[in-house]
């Protein structure tokens, strides 16, 4: 078993059956507020024509992505990227701006209508570090969800992924390195499931393109100013008697 | 600074003269405000990550935070000593709004045409151009001086409200998130731009030789009358109008006699002649 973990999930479509046990689960785990969910059961509804008809369900959450945009965007530092690869949120350093539910291509953020902070799944990280399963994990009973260490080839994920054909959900121009791999092709529900590129927001813009350069000139220029005037003022010298007009 | 019109006399007996120039109320505001950016400067610089402000450095980052145990309680500081900050300000502006806050605004913020003037002329000066065109005279505080008021305030205003708004912002709905996505830039901004009025402040006031008498009249409330009469003529004379009427007045009160002065070669300054022009 590897030192550094590098945590994941493996989700097979296949086996989902839609009973939503997992949305339960991880609401009577975190309690989150009526009509807000951390995961979700996406499907693209029936498809093919009778008899043959096939409908797959595709269990979301958040990646936790290796290259997060998320993280990227958050300006206080309140999402984080944990040395085992999970992305939290603290949310007492969280301002509730939604800059991050506004980065992350997959729409897996929201803001917490009671706390006001931002919310996702958490890979019940308090559960994964005493060594148990992430609740939605703990509970499908299709075995459509799976979650572990992929630096252990031991572990679960590692087992389910070996000599298979996985499906990240990525496209040429969005890839965050999901950490979750698919077993069959998740494009049955592909509006929910496959990336979004990225718009910034208005007051992102200017954060960049304005409030940065104004700043930096501002203060670049006083502070270059006054040094001038410091190195005139000792190459002068003072007149103890004038100048002070002490 | 030196005016030649001057005679050594004259000079030496403006310099034994005394003025009030601040309250003890505005020294210990000042001195509040600059402790406080002693505090939410550093914290503030701290709390802005390298990867959305390049500007700012790891190293800063880390240090803050190792000080302050996480970035939660980075935050959480620098939002109270904010709050610490706008709380002191609102109440000394409140409780002296007419007192001190209106007379300040009035005789040390309005820019009147002699202002206006001396912002024309002052830019070629600094340049070392145009030194014989002179600055027309000043009051108790000159137009740049005035203008970094209006920095200072109208700076303050905006990063007190965004700040305010990041604090409080689970208060705030989802609706008009977008409130809490610009108070971060504008505050940014706001800290920013005062900051670098800050800069050129920290050294006109502390380290420029010509205003040392300001500098430590923001310890002491005084300047002698020499820096007075040079820097902050109309300022000058006026105080010199009201010290002669107020003693014109204490002695009808009392009825003593005008005391015959010693005759003055002119009307020139040093005097406390009731005759000295009134400044504006
Ligand atoms: C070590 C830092 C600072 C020093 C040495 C300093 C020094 C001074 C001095 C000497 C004066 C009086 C000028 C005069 O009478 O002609 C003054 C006034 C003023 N200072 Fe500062 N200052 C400092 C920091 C700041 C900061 C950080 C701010 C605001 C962000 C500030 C805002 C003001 C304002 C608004 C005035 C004029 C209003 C008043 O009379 O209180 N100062 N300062
Ligand atoms: S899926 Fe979205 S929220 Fe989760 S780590 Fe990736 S970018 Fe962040
Ligand atoms: S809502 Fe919170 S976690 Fe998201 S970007 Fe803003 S401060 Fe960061």
């Amino acid at each position: 078993m590897a030192d550094i973990k590098k945590y994941g999930f493996v989700i097979d479509p296949r086996r989902c059956i839609d009973c939503r046990a997992c949305l339960v689960a991880c609401r009577a785990e975190w309690n989150t507020p009526p009509g807000q969910t951390r995961i979700w059961v996406h499907t693209d509804g029936p498809q093919g024509i009778f008899p043959a008809v096939t409908q797959t369900w595709v269990p979301v959450q958040c990646h936790h992505c290796e290259d997060p945009w998320c993280v990227d965007a958050c300006p206080t530092g309140a999402t984080f990227k944990r040395e085992d690869g999970l992305v939290l949120i603290d949310e007492e350093a969280c301002i509730g701006c939604g800059l991050c539910v506004n980065a992350c291509p997959y729409q897996v953020r929201f803001r917490n209508e009671v706390t006001g902070k931002a919310d996702k799944c958490n890979a019940c990280f308090h559960r994964v570090d005493r060594g148990e399963l992430p609740a939605c994990v703990a509970t499908c009973i299709g075995g459509a969800r799976l979650f572990g260490d992929f630096n252990d080839p031991e572990s679960p994920v590692s087992r389910a992924i070996k000599d298979q054909v996985v499906y990240r959900p990525i496209t040429p121009e969005v890839d965050t390195g999901p950490m979750t791999y698919y077993l069959s092709p998740p494009d049955a529900s592909a509006v929910q499931v496959s990336p979004q590129p990225r718009k910034d927001l208005p007051a992102e813009v200017f954060w960049r393109k304005w409030a940065i350069p104004i700043v930096k000139v501002a203060v670049g220029a006083t502070f270059l100013g006054q040094a001038g005037a410091f190195i005139l003022q000792l190459l002068r010298g003072e007149n103890e008697y004038e100048d002070g007009a002490v | 600074m030196s005016d030649e019109t001057l005679t050594l006399e004259q000079r030496k007996r403006l310099q034994e003269q005394v003025l009030v120039k601040h309250h003890l109320a505005n020294i210990l505001t000042h001195w509040f405000n600059v402790a406080m950016w002693l505090l939410l400067l550093p914290t503030g610089i701290g709390i802005l990550l390298e990867k959305t402000y390049p500007a700012s450095s790891t190293a800063w980052n880390d240090l803050m935070r190792q000080i302050f145990g996480s970035t939660a309680s980075l935050i959480y500081w620098h939002g109270v000593w904010g709050q610490i900050w706008i709380a002191v300000l609102t109440f000394n502006i409140f409780v002296g709004f007419r007192k001190y806050f209106l007379t300040f605004a009035s005789t040390r913020m309005l820019l009147d045409k002699d202002d206006l003037r001396w912002l024309m002329i002052k830019p070629w000066h600094m340049l070392g151009l145009r030194k014989h065109v002179p600055l027309p005279p000043q009051d108790a505080y000159n137009a740049g001086q005035k203008l970094y008021s209006y920095l200072v305030v109208i700076g303050s205003f905006w990063i007190g409200l965004t700040g305010m708004i990041m604090v409080y912002s689970e208060h705030i709905p989802t609706s008009w998130q977008w409130v809490i996505q610009w108070a971060m830039p504008i505050h940014f901004l706001s800290a920013g731009i005062t900051f670098a009025g800050v800069i050129i402040h920290v050294y006109m006031g502390a380290i420029f030789p010509e205003e040392r008498q300001a500098f430590f009249s923001m310890f002491t409330g005084k300047v002698n009358g020499l820096y007075a009469y040079l820097h902050h003529r109309k300022w000058y004379l006026r105080k010199m109008a009201e010290k002669a009427a107020w003693e014109a007045e204490y002695r009808r009160r009392y009825r003593e006699p005008a005391q015959a002065e010693a005759p003055q070669a002119s009307t020139a300054p040093g005097t406390a002649s009731a005759d000295a022009p009134a400044g504006d």
